[in-house]
């Protein structure tokens, strides 16, 4: 749900989109002064910025008008720069349709080139055409991660192609229930402000624009500083990408993928009891909970459901046609006031359909969905009920990745039941399986 | 005595004409015995007499049209009448009988219909009407209502009457009799073979775990349908029987593989099959449990089938 966004022609914002920002002041040699002086305000942190800030635009190659345009910053005299990769997506994995270029927030233009991308934390570094440049710095305490909660921060960037921009808002630590880091930003953060700075008064930058959270007020998020500084250290050197970044997205998503879930394995299980049952519940804290009930609804329910539903945002962007990666694990526990034991089948065939979801077009993305179905005895049979399993897994068809959607119903009495759910988005096959076998072993007869 | 039958296209007979002389003449002038009103027909066209050894002949007096037997193409100059099969002048069909001529034995009242049948679609319509309201029963998750019951049944009920009727109205135009109750009654056995493969094939899908009995229940739906219309259409009227079931089978293939190609393009472009999983009640279940281990092991199974769809489907990936 921290997605990014770029402005564009698409309107490519989802729920979260985030923006980018300006960045300011810079150089440690400015900002001693300037800190002197007691706080400065918004102007002095933006007097400096212009040369060391960028607007980043798509451009479809052949009409050589933009598609969509972001944010950046300088971040080395030689002209290397950060924005997000959602920023440069496009250009990414479509390079002979896409370019990139700059325009300054001091008037300069030029093309981008593209070195490297962490898609995980959705930066890329660039290279621009300066030499000699001014660039940002990046705060010491930022890279600690010992910034103080109501710091007074200032993002900057050029939204909605209007103009570069400077917001004063607040830092608010790091966003709870999340896999990976992002910095809670109390500001206004716009599309097309996406990979701009966030500057403190000293104008280093504490983190980089990102995402705003739709339905929230000034809700925004920031990547910390220290994933782009980590970009840069190892990106300093890169040769610009040849071809495609296709390969390597395919391999940072993979091997981000492979820890989140070797993560979600080790986190292990606690168990809960739900009515006859008990079924397992991930301890891992990105994971956010939510239960529902249709006690109250009205007409009054015929079969009353409990449901518990855990499910980790930690989707990525992946191209601006694909957001992938949720985690779920829900349970609910149905039990029949007075259906007989065929209606009471019927709403568990409503509660049990393996729905996969899908974070871009069947199409381009992924493969046919096949599934399998069973009813499966686990030993010793008087702690484990009964289970009808179903398992439905789709392919990506370029990353070496699945989604796999498990579902199992106790089949051990005819008038209550516990439906569970194991919705793995973006896994590797062997990771499901092993997720999927403990997660079955888990749901228990309750003791 | 000579009887000249006038049939219709459908050799019912139009007219009957009672002749007492010994030759017969036959044509459109008013100086014939029998006098027709096709303007194909020559002024005289035709005589019948009786041969040397006593047979009813007819012979061409030198038309234009000519003279032909039944369906015949190739024209006669004179043909011998056996009572069954009628000649055509013109565009009329004569049938030639003597006052001898055998008919079947008399019916006895009663004997081709009997109670039966009307017990048999009374009995398959309670059936059909009872299996209804139980599956819309079992489907009641929420409230109950009346309407969830009567909408359904009245539904079934009139197409079933409508159907029915337009085939019956058929049979009456082509046939003379309607036959509603034969139609119904193959109407109602069509619905029952529909509905009972359908109950079960879920039961199957859940008991048995045979989940592929969903992906070509369209291809039974379509058989029976057809199965059904054939047996209208026989009741209809028995002729061309093989020309019926040629036409009926043909649209039964067309429309089997229009539907496989429609299911084939949406599950391209979908990726999503077009089945649902049903749950039943426990007690249902048929096949044994199956182990953890076997059940981790099929699943892994379909990752051979993933990567096969993926390596099938890279080239288009490539080319964009």
């Amino acid at each position: 749900m921290i997605t990014a966004f770029v402005r564009t022609l698409r309107a490519l914002l989802w729920r979260s989109a985030l923006v980018a920002a300006l960045c300011s002041l810079g150089m440690s040699s400015i900002s001693s002064p300037v800190a002197a002086q007691g706080l400065p305000g918004a102007d002095t942190v933006y007097a400096s910025a212009p040369p060391r800030l960028l607007q980043i635009r798509t451009l479809v190659a052949d009409a050589g008008r933009q598609t969509s345009t972001g944010s950046g910053f300088l971040v080395s005299a030689d002209g290397l720069a950060i924005t997000n990769y959602h920023v440069v997506s496009d250009a990414a994995l479509e390079p002979k349709t896409y370019r990139l270029e700059y325009t300054g927030a001091d008037g300069t233009q030029g093309a981008v080139t593209l070195l490297a991308v962490d898609l995980p934390n959705d930066l890329a570094l660039v290279r621009v055409d300066k030499q000699d440049a001014p660039f940002f710095a990046f705060d010491k305490a930022a890279l600690d991660g010992s910034v103080p909660k109501g710091e007074r921060l200032y993002s900057l960037g050029n939204p909605l192609d209007l103009g570069f921009t400077i917001i004063e808002g607040t830092y608010n630590g790091l966003v709870e229930h999340s896999y990976n880091d992002h910095i809670h930003f109390t500001g206004a953060l716009n599309p097309g402000m996406s990979g701009g700075p966030a500057v403190n008064a000293q104008g280093q930058v504490v983190g980089v624009n990102v995402a705003t959270r739709r339905g929230g007020q000034l809700i925004s998020f920031l990547v910390p500083a220290r994933f782009a500084a980590a970009l840069l250290a190892r990106g300093r050197d890169a040769k610009p990408a040849a071809g495609d970044l296709r390969k390597d997205v395919s391999a940072q998503l993979a091997n981000w993928r492979g820890a989140l879930y070797k993560s979600l394995g080790d986190e292990g299980f606690r168990d809960r009891v739900f009515g006859s049952y008990q079924a397992p519940e991930t301890r891992a804290v990105w994971f956010e909970c939510w239960a529902s009930t249709n006690a109250s609804a009205s007409p009054k329910p015929r079969a009353s459901i409990n449901a518990t539903s855990c499910k980790a945002e930690a989707s990525v962007y992946v191209a601006s046609d694909l957001n992938t990666g949720v985690v779920e694990v829900s349970h609910s526990y149905a039990k029949s006031i007075d259906l007989n034991q065929f209606q009471f089948a019927t709403v568990l065939t409503q509660l049990a359909q393996p729905r996969l979801t899908m974070g871009g077009s069947f199409r381009k993305w992924y493969t046919p969905q096949r599934c399998h179905e069973d009813f499966v005895g686990l030993a010793p049979a008087a702690e484990h009920p009964p289970l009808r399993v179903m398992w439905c897994a789709q392919g990506y068809r370029e990353f070496d990745l699945y989604d796999v959607v498990l579902v199992a119903v106790t089949q051990d009495r005819a008038d209550e039941a516990l439906v569970s759910r194991l919705n793995l988005q973006a896994v590797a096959y062997d990771d499901a399986l092993r997720l999927g076998k403990s997660f079955l072993e888990r749901l228990q007869v309750a003791r | 005595m000579i009887w000249i039958e006038i049939l219709s296209k459908h050799r019912d007979v139009a007219g009957r004409f009672r002749v007492d002389a010994a030759e017969i003449s036959i044509g459109r002038g008013y100086d014939n015995h029998v006098i027709l009103d096709d303007p194909y027909v020559a002024a005289r066209h035709v005589r019948i007499f009786r041969d040397e050894e006593g047979r009813l002949v007819a012979e061409d007096l030198g038309s234009a049209n000519g003279l032909y037997l039944g369906r015949s193409k190739s024209r006669k100059p004179q043909l011998v009448l056996d009572g069954s099969e009628p000649i055509r002048i013109g565009q009329t069909l004569l049938r030639v009988r003597d006052a001898g001529h055998a008919v079947e034995p008399e019916r006895l009242a009663g004997s081709e219909r009997g109670a039966l049948p009307i017990v048999a679609a009374i009995v398959l319509g309670a059936a059909l009407v009872a299996l209804n309201a139980i599956l819309v029963w079992f489907a009641q998750t929420s409230e109950p209502h009346l309407s969830d019951y009567l909408v359904p049944t009245l539904t079934l009920i009139g197409v079933v009457v409508a159907w029915v009727g337009v085939w019956a109205l058929l049979a009456r135009l082509f046939s003379g009799r309607s036959h509603f109750l034969r139609h119904l009654l193959i109407a109602q056995a069509g619905l029952a073979v529909f509905f009972l493969y359908s109950e079960l094939a879920q039961i199957a899908s859940f008991a048995l775990t045979w989940t592929t009995v969903f992906t070509y229940g369209y291809v039974v739906s379509w058989v029976v349908f057809a199965a059904i219309c054939f047996l209208h259409l026989r009741e209809v009227g028995r002729t061309h029987m093989i020309a019926k079931g040629i036409v009926v089978g043909v649209l039964l293939v067309v429309a089997i593989a229009v539907q496989s190609l429609q299911r084939s393009e949406a599950f391209t472009n979908s990726g999503r099959p077009n089945i649902s999983h049903v749950l039943m009640p426990p007690s249902l279940r048929l096949v044994p449990l199956r182990t953890e281990q076997t059940f981790m092991d099929d699943v892994a199974g379909l990752k051979a089938r993933l990567d096969a769809d993926r390596a099938e489907l890279k080239p288009a990936s490539v080319e964009r």
